[in-house]
């Protein structure tokens, strides 16, 4: 029955993407959005991201908060190798995600991880979002499994969309949403 | 490969990339609905995949629409069946879903809106500020309790603190109670859980709040879902030192129940303004998907209907190109069974009717053609046949004609048959006179008659015997079939036979009392004679005479028959005929030198196989009959010619004897050579008709004609040898078998 419902929900998401998208402009979440800086360290034997990225803020996303809105925060990092006649080979994806509500009851902006194991509220958003820019001693790979030959390209890159929301109906309505943004990705080559 | 096939083959691949389109898309969303993260990397792919779907489904849809369009131009069968049903089923179609979709829009604006409703939102609002209310209650009612707490604690220090600390955190259950010394170092700490670290320091809004002179209260909530308290309150100490530099947190629990509650109208509230975010993408979404689910089911029900009907009009025009086949004759023409349904009952039909056509039809055939070998073989006899056959109608249109008819009438019906016989070119007199006979007897509404009918002609008159009946088939109305022969020939021969008896007769009866009748004549004479006187004498004398005379011109005369009724005695020989003729004509130049006599003789002629002694008689009758007929002409000449003809395969000599005479008379060129047929006044009779006789005899003929410049002409044709008189016989027995019938 699962499958029937989702291959049901994939078949209206196919109708809908025949479509063409949307313009999607940055207008909810305007503002300086950027990693400022990013870079690795290995720490007995374990690699450690710590980056500092910059959030928008803006009276839409305050809005946004006080009418219940989730925020979600994404950090892209990859590591992958180049691969001279083929494509590159990825040796780790992964994504940090973290939710920022503004919390009814109490009135402070709630951060917490995507399993909700870890809060930590703040009594404004400036707060919160330093909070969330500032990644120190993340560690996000064991150095034995970099395989292959160096040097290995390391790319950070930030997102932020309205989150809480099933991802089917995120994907039906990726067309028209304008409350999901990504940066650049922040790049650097890894040696030994 | 040709162009059908290439098309074919693109057409085919082209459904099966729509549709490989469709199912990839399909997984790939399937599985990107499992995580989001997986969709924003394929939707590049899936946008792609749908949109070559989108193009090979309107490429397709395209095509079917230029087929329709092309075959209603072309006029091709089944094509205007197959444009109204599909304009049916597209009618049918499009009317439930425009209302269907129409409905839907409606439907989804509603239905969202409804989610969203006003006392929705502001019951969750209330919710919140029931609950921020209850809170707000315990958090002023701590915050006094932390602020008189704080007051308890001037210039309390050590162990006295510690206690102090203790029974407040033991009286008001609170989780934690620390006291921040000037530097926000805890200095003291009461904890319901044993401490396993340094307490945390003292967050920077405590000390900002405190520094302005207000307590600090804060609620938090933690991850477990519960909520907790944090009062903060400066301890008024006495000693200047620590006057107003050190506070006490005390962290409070908030009861389970109602922290539950206030996490459930928080969650309530997130939830809410999560969706509500969403609320006008949303509905742009569900209406955009809604209309393309409506444009697809439109174009696939379209593509159906097309489809639809090619199928049901197929066996259509399979059944109408099947009749234009049979209507051209192709009566083998049998129709794939492609259902059993009520077409392929037509279809079995139109396959039974076929067959039974082409049985029939196969039957036909094997008529016509015994009709035909029937009229071939027909044609055949009547073309063998020596009898003259014509068909024709009244208005004397000729249908049929055989060789026969045409040669006794001295015409030619070659490819005269559908034309008017009064229009035939008229080759003879007698033709002309027998069309004219015909015509007369035709118009006057007789169409049955059997009579001998007399023909002019040059070379005498002919004698028909014609015979006319009607067709009886329906079909020939008013035509009828006349049949006729010449039996001018077999007249002859009877007037030949019948002269014959006579001759044979009066030779008989005639010849036997003549010699008595001479010999009692004379007697009478030579017993009288001596006795009378003179005159009585001499008249005896004259009687006798007379008697006498006239006794030996009656034995001339009957020798003359006996020649002619004597029976064929003849004693072939072979000899020169041009030495024959020339010894004849020295005879009669000696007798009568008034006569010219002219010889032309082939040189070439050989020798014939004939009976001499009659050859010279049939010579010596035909110059005594032109020396005759000269009389009294000046500068009169026959001419005697000989010459070789070859016909039938038979090599024949030919006299010819003409004069410069007054020639025959007409009336008598058609009995020329009958016994006593004479133009001279003593002539017997004979002359010619025993030289027909003797010709005959020999297997040849004569003819006789008037020359165009003056005279007579006899032509007497006489076969070479013994050879060639059989091979005439032959000609003369097939004559003789057509006089038979005649």
């Amino acid at each position: 029955m699962q499958t029937i419902s989702r291959i049901g929900v994939a078949a209206l998401l196919l109708v809908a993407l025949a479509a063409p998208r949307g313009v999607r402009s940055a207008g909810s979440l305007a503002g300086d959005f950027q990693v400022r800086s990013a870079f690795v360290v290995v720490d007995h034997g374990v690699l450690q991201l710590s980056a500092h990225v910059e959030y928008p803020i803006n009276d839409r996303i305050r809005s946004a908060l006080r009418d219940g809105v989730t925020l979600a925060f994404d950090l892209d990092v990859t590591i992958s190798r180049h691969r001279r006649l083929w494509v590159d080979a990825t040796v780790l994806e992964m994504t940090l995600r973290r939710e920022l509500t503004l919390h009814a009851v109490t009135g402070r902006y709630v951060l917490r991880d995507e399993a909700g194991v870890e809060q930590e509220s703040f009594p404004t958003l400036e707060a919160a979002l330093d909070q969330l820019g500032r990644i120190e001693d993340l560690p996000i790979l064991v150095e034995s499994q970099l395989r292959g030959e160096a040097p290995w390209q390391i790319a950070v890159r930030a997102g932020v969309r309205r989150g809480r929301m099933p991802d089917a109906l995120r994907a039906l309505v990726f067309w028209t949403d304008d409350w999901h943004r990504t940066t650049d990705w922040y790049t650097w080559m890894l040696t030994p | 490969m040709d162009a059908d096939s290439i098309r074919r083959y693109g057409v085919r691949i082209l459904t099966a990339a729509a549709f490989t389109a469709g199912i990839l898309a399909l997984l790939l969303l399937a599985r990107s609905v499992e995580n989001s993260a997986q969709f924003s990397r394929w939707q590049p792919w899936i946008l792609l995949v749908n949109i070559l779907g989108a193009i090979a489904l309107m490429v397709l849809l395209a095509r079917k629409f230029w087929q329709l369009y092309r075959d209603y131009r072309d006029h091709v069968p089944g094509s205007r069946l197959a444009m109204r049903t599909v304009l049916m089923f597209g009618a049918l179609v499009i009317a439930p879903l425009v209302i269907v979709y129409l409905f839907s829009l409606d439907f989804i604006n509603r239905g969202i809106d409804s989610w969203f409703r006003v006392e929705i939102k502001q019951g969750l609002n209330d919710a919140v500020v029931l609950s921020r209310s209850a809170l707000d209650l315990r958090l002023r009612e701590q915050a006094r309790r932390t602020e008189i707490f704080a007051r308890a604690l001037r210039d309390l220090q050590g162990p006295e603190l510690l206690q102090r600390l203790e029974e407040e955190r033991r009286a008001t259950e609170a989780r934690q109670i620390t006291v921040y010394d000037a530097y926000g170092r805890a200095s003291a700490v009461s904890s319901a859980t044993p401490l396993l670290q340094q307490p945390a320091p003292s967050p920077p809004e405590v000390t900002l709040q405190l520094a302005a002179g207000r307590s600090y209260v804060s609620l938090n909530s933690l991850a477990n879902g519960q909520y907790s308290i944090e009062t903060a309150a400066p301890i008024a100490d006495s000693v200047a030192a620590h006057a107003g530099r050190r506070y006490v947190l005390i962290h409070y629990e908030v009861p389970q129940e109602l922290s539950a509650l206030a996490e459930g109208v928080q969650r309530t509230s997130s939830q809410y303004g999560d969706l509500s975010a969403v609320r006008e993408p949303l509905k742009i979404s569900f209406r955009l998907t809604l209309t393309l689910v409506v444009l697809l089911t439109l174009l696939a029900a379209i593509y159906g209907a097309i489809y639809s009907a090619q199928r049901l009009t197929r066996p259509v025009q399979d059944l109408i190109a099947g009749t234009r086949a049979v209507g051209k004759g192709e009566l083998g023409t049998r129709l794939p069974l492609s259902s059993r349904d009520e077409m392929g009952l037509l279809v079995h039909s139109f396959n039974d009717m076929t067959k039974r056509l082409r049985r029939a039809s196969e039957e036909a055939m094997r008529s016509r053609q015994a009709v035909e070998r029937e009229r071939e073989r027909l044609a055949i006899i009547l073309s063998r046949l020596s009898t003259g056959v014509i068909v024709t109608d009244r208005e004397l249109t000729l249908h049929v004609a055989n060789q026969s008819a045409g040669n006794i009438l001295g015409g030619s019906f070659d490819a005269a048959v559908g034309q008017h016989l009064t229009q035939l070119p008229r080759g003879s007199a007698r033709f002309a006179t027998f069309i004219a006979e015909l015509r007369s007897r035709l118009s006057s509404g007789t169409d049955e008659w059997r009579e001998q009918l007399k023909l002019p002609g040059e070379a005498g008159e002919r004698v028909l015997l014609w015979a006319c009946t009607r067709l009886p088939d329906e079909r020939e109305q008013g035509r009828v079939v006349i049949v006729f022969d010449d039996i001018t020939a077999l007249l002859a021969a009877q007037r030949d036979a019948a002269w014959g008896e006579v001759a044979r007769r009066l030779a008989h009866e005639i010849k036997n009392p003549l010699t008595p009748i001479q010999l009692s004549a004379e007697r009478l004479r030579r017993k009288l004679l001596g006795g009378m006187n003179a005159e009585d004498a001499q008249l005896l004398e004259r009687a006798t005479h007379t008697i006498v005379a006239q006794v030996d011109a009656m034995k001339q005369m009957v020798n003359a028959f006996s020649e002619y009724a004597r029976a064929p005695d003849m004693k072939l020989q072979h000899f020169n005929l041009n030495q024959l003729v020339t010894e004849v004509a020295e005879l009669y130049r000696v007798q009568d030198p008034s006569t010219e006599i002219r010889l032309d003789l082939d040189g070439g002629l050989p020798e014939i196989e004939a009976d001499r002694g009659r050859v010279r008689q049939i010579l010596a009758n035909l110059i005594t009959n032109g020396i005759e007929a000269l009389a009294g002409v000046a500068g009169g000449c026959v001419e005697i010619s000989t010459l070789q003809q070859r016909a039938e395969g038979a090599a024949s000599a030919v006299i010819c004897v003409r004069d410069n005479g007054p020639g025959f008379r007409k009336e008598m060129l058609g009995r020329l050579f009958d016994p006593y047929v004479s133009g001279k006044p003593r002539g017997t009779g004979l002359g010619l008709a025993i030289v027909k006789r003797i010709v005959e005899e020999h297997g040849g003929r004569v003819e006789a004609e008037n020359r165009p410049e003056g005279g007579a002409s006899i032509l007497v044709f006489l076969p070479v040898s013994d050879q060639d008189r059989a091979l005439l016989a032959g000609g003369e027995r097939r004559m003789e078998m057509r006089r038979e019938r005649a």
